[in-house]
């Protein structure tokens, strides 16, 4: 029914199809570089959790504070938060890191000092909610891993770009 | 022909004299032996140079720097890509130059998610491996693979999984690539292996819609339906039929639970869309494939849609589960008769499967409150071996003998 193509203009279209592909790919490298270089830098703390549990492998699980959040603070007063729902989280600098102030539906409007984290409900109950921000996996560079155990609480460095992109950029133990 | 078969029939058929033992040399002469093994070895020690060196870069990953790591990536997507093209230039191997066509693929997805984890970078929406499942539909479209394509349906399968299951949206444009893209492609180069594999990719993202928008299960019938009626108007008849199959085995099921587990009313809930909508909807879609089969003169196969009727809407109870019991019999019975007007052997092995499937039910379902158990499984073993042999006799006088 259909007829292949001609070599030669397949040739090309393939060449051109790798090459688009290969762009895509340093377009998600770009992507990094651009959500540090335009990204506004804040600071989370991660729960005390049991040193042992931390080290996946190659990378390190973060519960943070903001990770489990008390009921008043879901913002939405219709409704109750369905698992799964995604959410914005308003986040204010206090002591030292920030904490979230409330969780959203749908972005909310923030004062210049606060900032938005976006993430997903993946259990809520009576008194509180807990929430996934795709920030709990820390793919540590060789040999940083051990160092990251031994710690407790850990201070996460985290770059939210304007179009809402985040990303680790660092992860310090907690100075004492 | 193989040539093994040549080697190890000829000298009976030379003996009965079907053929000249000359006859039998020259035939044999026209399959050459290949070089199968001798071929394999290279392959084999480079499958092997090439995982030690995956394992080696595997070990090292987070200590490389991350431009080598991006540059390893695009290399190796680039090298699989190039060495596809070569080799299916040359034209002596096209299967291994798409195998590595489909493995540059692959590394395209495997460069996405391993560039995404290196910048730390959070998956809001899934817009990166949309570009996978699109790559794979370019491709198809380009080297019009058969394996391109049922690669590409099983990344769109595993796209809108990871849409729907981690960041809680369906991507409708992920369904649509697979719908209009590989659906026009599968359409445009009907094929019976393809048909079946894309009815299941789409029926695979109809049920995470359905679970996304919380729908009642029974909405997944509108589009796998409509998947079947698309079949009813290809004019390719096997490949239209390959693509009816994945909607009819669900459908199957489907009624086959009900008539088991339908009676107790937990399920009901989950089952009973609003009646008007559901029906309308269902209507629709039965005018569609019905106009199909009239405009392919095939009106008989309509029998299938004995498997849709909305038994579920009925007071739960023995009264629907022998109500679905009766439609089970109606099909099965329905698949045996097309079988024999259409002396098709394949067919009358699946009517009679499907036909001692609902019997098996029929008999778990209405006996086995009361009877004693192993006079409950003596009965039921009578029954079914007695009904296997009355329908493989009768399927064999159905079948025309053979002429051979």
């Amino acid at each position: 029914m259909a007829t292949p193509l001609p070599l030669a203009r397949r040739h090309r279209l393939v060449l051109l199809a790798v090459a688009v592909q290969a762009l895509f790919i340093i377009g998600v490298a770009a992507a990094g570089y651009a959500t540090t270089a335009w990204g506004r830098t804040i600071t989370l703390r991660t729960a005390p959790v049991d040193p042992r549990d931390l080290l996946y492998g190659d990378y390190v699980r973060l519960h943070y504070t903001i990770s489990q959040l008390p009921r008043r603070l879901w913002r939405e007063t219709n409704r109750e938060a369905r698992p799964n729902e995604p959410v914005y989280v308003v986040l204010q600098p206090a002591h030292g890191a920030y904490e979230a102030l409330g969780v959203y539906a749908s972005k909310p409007a923030i004062e210049p000092r606060q900032a938005v984290l976006r993430g997903w409900i993946t259990n809520s109950w009576r008194h509180g909610l807990r929430i996934r921000y795709g920030l709990e996996r820390y793919y540590v560079p060789e040999g940083e891993g051990r160092k990251l155990e031994k710690r407790p609480v850990l201070l996460v460095k985290v770059s939210i770009a304007p179009w809402g992109q985040a990303r680790i950029t660092a992860v310090n133990a907690l100075a004492k | 022909m193989s040539r093994k078969l040549l080697e190890t029939e000829g000298p009976k058929w030379v003996a009965q004299g079907i053929i000249t033992a000359e006859q039998q040399q020259r035939l044999t002469a026209l399959y050459p032996e290949e070089g199968r093994v001798v071929g394999l070895l290279p392959l084999l020690g480079s499958l092997l140079v090439g995982l030690s060196a995956l394992s080696l870069i595997a070990a090292n990953w987070q200590g490389l720097p991350e431009l080598v790591r991006l540059l390893l990536l695009l290399g190796s997507m680039g090298g699989a890509y190039a060495a596809g093209e070569y080799f299916l230039r040359r034209g002596a191997n096209d299967s291994l130059g798409i195998g590595l066509v489909g493995l540059g693929l692959i590394l395209f997805g495997a460069g996405i998610v391993l560039t995404s984890q290196m910048y730390q970078l959070i998956g809001y929406d899934v817009t990166g491996l949309l570009a996978w499942a699109a790559a794979g539909a370019a491709l198809t479209f380009l080297y019009q693979s058969r394996f391109l394509f049922a690669l590409t349906v099983c990344i769109g399968g595993i796209v809108q999984g990871y849409s729907t299951g981690q960041l809680s949206g369906f991507s409708y444009f992920t369904a649509a690539l697979t719908v209009g893209g590989l659906g026009w492609y599968w359409w445009r180069r009907p094929d019976a292996v393809l048909g079946g594999v894309l009815a299941s990719g789409i029926l695979w993202q109809a049920g995470l819609l359905i679970s996304f928008l919380h729908a009642k299960i029974t909405w997944f019938f509108i589009p796998a339906m409509l998947v079947y009626a698309a079949g009813d108007w290809q004019p390719d008849r096997p490949a239209g039929r390959a693509l009816q199959a994945p909607p009819l085995v669900a459908a199957f099921l489907f009624t086959f639970g009900l008539a088991l587990y339908g009676e107790t009313d937990t399920y009901a809930g989950l089952l009973r869309p609003p009646l008007l909508a559901y029906l309308s909807a269902l209507l629709a879609v039965l005018a569609l494939s019905a106009a199909g089969k009239r405009a392919r003169g095939r009106l008989g196969s309509l029998t299938d849609w004995l498997l849709l009727l909305p038994g579920f809407y009925l007071p739960s109870g023995l009264a629907l589960a022998v109500a679905t019991l009766v439609v089970l019999y109606a099909y099965s019975g329905a698949v045996l008769w097309r079988a024999q007007q259409e002396h098709n052997p394949d067919r009358i092995t699946l009517g009679i499967t499907l036909f001692i499937l609902t019997t098996m039910a029929a008999y778990f379902k209405l006996t086995w409150a009361f009877m004693d158990k192993s006079l409950f499984f003596l009965c039921g073993g009578a029954l079914l071996l007695g009904l296997s042999w009355y329908l493989r006799r009768a399927a064999a006088r159905a079948l025309p003998p053979k002429s051979e």
